[in-house]
């Protein structure tokens, strides 16, 4: 996805890793390399982070990532065990 | 002279662990058969000693003399009285707190690292993984496991990795090999790295490689470990709560209020659960957790079943939730910062043993910056939100002209984390507040799905 450079680089403190993180990071830092689920919590305050979004982002990307944000986290214990599952049939491959 | 520390000998350390499953009735969390999640599905990644205390509802655990024989490193951990804040607010409460900052790594998280290595030792595995962000879990379990000779291996997200070099420095120092995520070592980062080299990592990333090495050691001689939110997490860290209460005892004293950061749960839950217990056999007694204003889940969301994901493929838990299918609109999207809480602690919400309070963000950063310039630490982030709710009682005594006993837990302190202060000081940090009208709106979603049962303490 195209985005404009001014707000790339913009920064805020990550609230899940502790460290300060660009914009441009939480694009590209959920899953299969598409924006990270907490992305319109931590960008709100500072922009229109949602109609921004909507507007770069393929409609398919967009939907799932609204989706995913009003769905995090799962029950740890429930992640673990589809991770442990997943590598399991990795290993098998 | 005042009386400002009160300190047990080590002699005096709690030898048991508090387990509040054996005080209230918890909603299981249901496999997308609609099955509880099974002990077999987790002993790939934990060690079943472990696994068995996660299931337990024993009141009393044991704590292995093994355990106590390291955790007397730093413990008992001091209970402070606040004199130097009380006397800058001018207030007649009385406040006390847990200072979880002196141990070696700076937090609560070795409370639980200490037992985890142990167990982990005792069942024979020689490795251990985990995951880490800023490094604060990857500093606390490197050093756990140097003291019981087991391999600790983090892996770190690249990003932090790059930009925050004293946490792996004292990983390093406490013999943990901490790596960058994504890496060579595993199928899932060799596969990230094929598809960008220069990819500067994710949590879920480092999650799924720390993971997969356990699960993919044949040998079956390696384990996975996590910090928090699990229910052997949350019994470890009962030791503040139960040091604390001999403390308050020392002191001549007994709590009207706990107050405690929910971010996790891991730390509130140390400090509160063993006053819970007291709570719910009758002691007049109120328990805040507190949680940033923009992520309200507990402050005002509905305790409901609901899914973790649209595709209803995981499974239904009972948790305060804004919804799986919530659109958040444009401009209060930052409402959602987190959609569950631990489940304990949403459980003891829904009965009512404990009450959820919010804070605004500058006002955490505010009560930071008067804590570390009366009581002389600078706390963690996490921790400046049970500070705030803190002043807000203490001011609260002093309109009504009560003498308040207040207890909070200081849970670590913030020298690795000074951007965050950098941000409020240069005046970066703003606001956020999710009407409830908002919040009705979330309750829309839940119309089709079960309710879980309001259940009630044994």
């Amino acid at each position: 996805m195209n985005s404009d450079k001014d707000f790339d680089n913009l920064e805020r403190r990550c609230p899940r890793l502790g460290s300060k993180i660009t914009f441009r990071y939480c694009l590209i830092s959920g899953e299969d390399d598409n924006p990270c689920w907490k992305i319109f919590d931590c960008w709100w305050e500072q922009f229109d982070v949602a109609s921004y979004l909507k507007a770069h982002l393929p409609a398919e990307v967009f939907e799932k990532l609204v989706e995913t944000a009003a769905v995090q986290p799962k029950n740890k214990l429930t992640s673990i065990v589809e991770i442990a599952e997943q590598a399991k049939q990795q290993k098998k491959k | 002279m005042e009386l400002r520390k009160y300190i047990l000998r080590e002699d005096e350390i709690p030898r048991q662990w508090y387990n509040i499953l054996a005080d209230i009735n918890m909603n299981p969390p249901l496999g997308p058969d609609g099955n509880p999640v099974s002990p077999d599905q987790l002993s790939p990644v934990f060690p079943m000693n472990l696994i068995e205390q996660e299931v337990s509802t024993e009141r009393w655990i044991d704590i292995p003399d093994e355990v106590l024989n390291v955790l007397n490193i730093w413990r008992p951990a001091p209970l402070v009285r606040a004199l130097s804040l009380e006397k800058a607010l001018d207030t007649p409460a009385r406040i006390y707190f847990k200072n979880e900052s002196v141990s070696p790594p700076g937090s609560h998280k070795p409370n639980t690292a200490v037992p985890q290595a142990y167990y982990n030792k005792a069942f024979g595995i020689k490795r251990m993984t985990t995951e880490t962000g800023a490094g604060q879990w990857g500093s606390a379990l490197s050093f756990a496991c140097a003291q019981y000779g087991v391999e600790c291996k983090i892996y770190m997200v690249r990003v932090s990795f790059d930009q925050k070099p004293y946490r792996k420095f004292m990983m390093a120092a406490w013999g943990g090999n901490c790596i960058p995520s994504p890496s060579n070592e595993t199928k899932a980062g060799r596969a990230a790295l094929e598809k960008d080299p220069d990819t500067p990592g994710s949590l879920g990333m480092a999650i799924s490689e720390a993971i997969e090495e356990a699960v993919a050691d044949e040998t079956g001689q390696t384990r996975y470990s996590l910090g928090s939110v699990l229910n052997h997490v949350l019994l470890h860290q009962s030791i503040i709560g139960l040091e604390a209460k001999k403390q308050m005892e020392l002191a001549g004293d007994y709590p009207d209020v706990i107050i405690g950061c929910a971010g996790g749960g891991s730390n509130f839950a140390g400090l509160a659960f063993p006053f819970v217990y007291d709570k719910i056999h009758g002691k007049d007694i109120a328990i805040y957790p507190v949680e940033p204003a923009g992520c309200p889940t507990l402050t005002k969301a509905p305790f409901v079943y609901d899914h973790g994901d649209t595709a209803r493929y995981t499974p239904l838990l009972a948790m305060h939730s804004l919804g799986h299918a919530f659109v958040p609109p444009a401009f209060h999207s930052g409402g959602l910062r987190y959609h569950g809480m631990a489940p304990t602690v949403s459980q003891l919400v829904d009965e009512g043993l404990l009450e959820p309070k919010a804070v605004k963000q500058s006002q955490v950063f505010e009560a930071g910056i008067l804590l570390a310039r009366t009581e002389g630490i600078i706390p963690a982030p996490e921790t400046t939100h049970a500070l705030a709710t803190v002043i807000d009682e203490a001011k609260k005594a002093k309109e009504e002209g009560k003498e308040k006993v207040i207890l909070f837990n200081w849970s670590g302190h913030g020298l690795l984390d000074l951007t965050a202060y950098d941000s409020y000081l240069s005046g970066q940090i703003k606001d956020i507040v999710l009407s409830m009208d908002e919040v009705a709106e979330c309750e829309k979603i839940y119309a089709d799905f079960p309710k879980p049962q309001h259940l009630k303490h044994k």
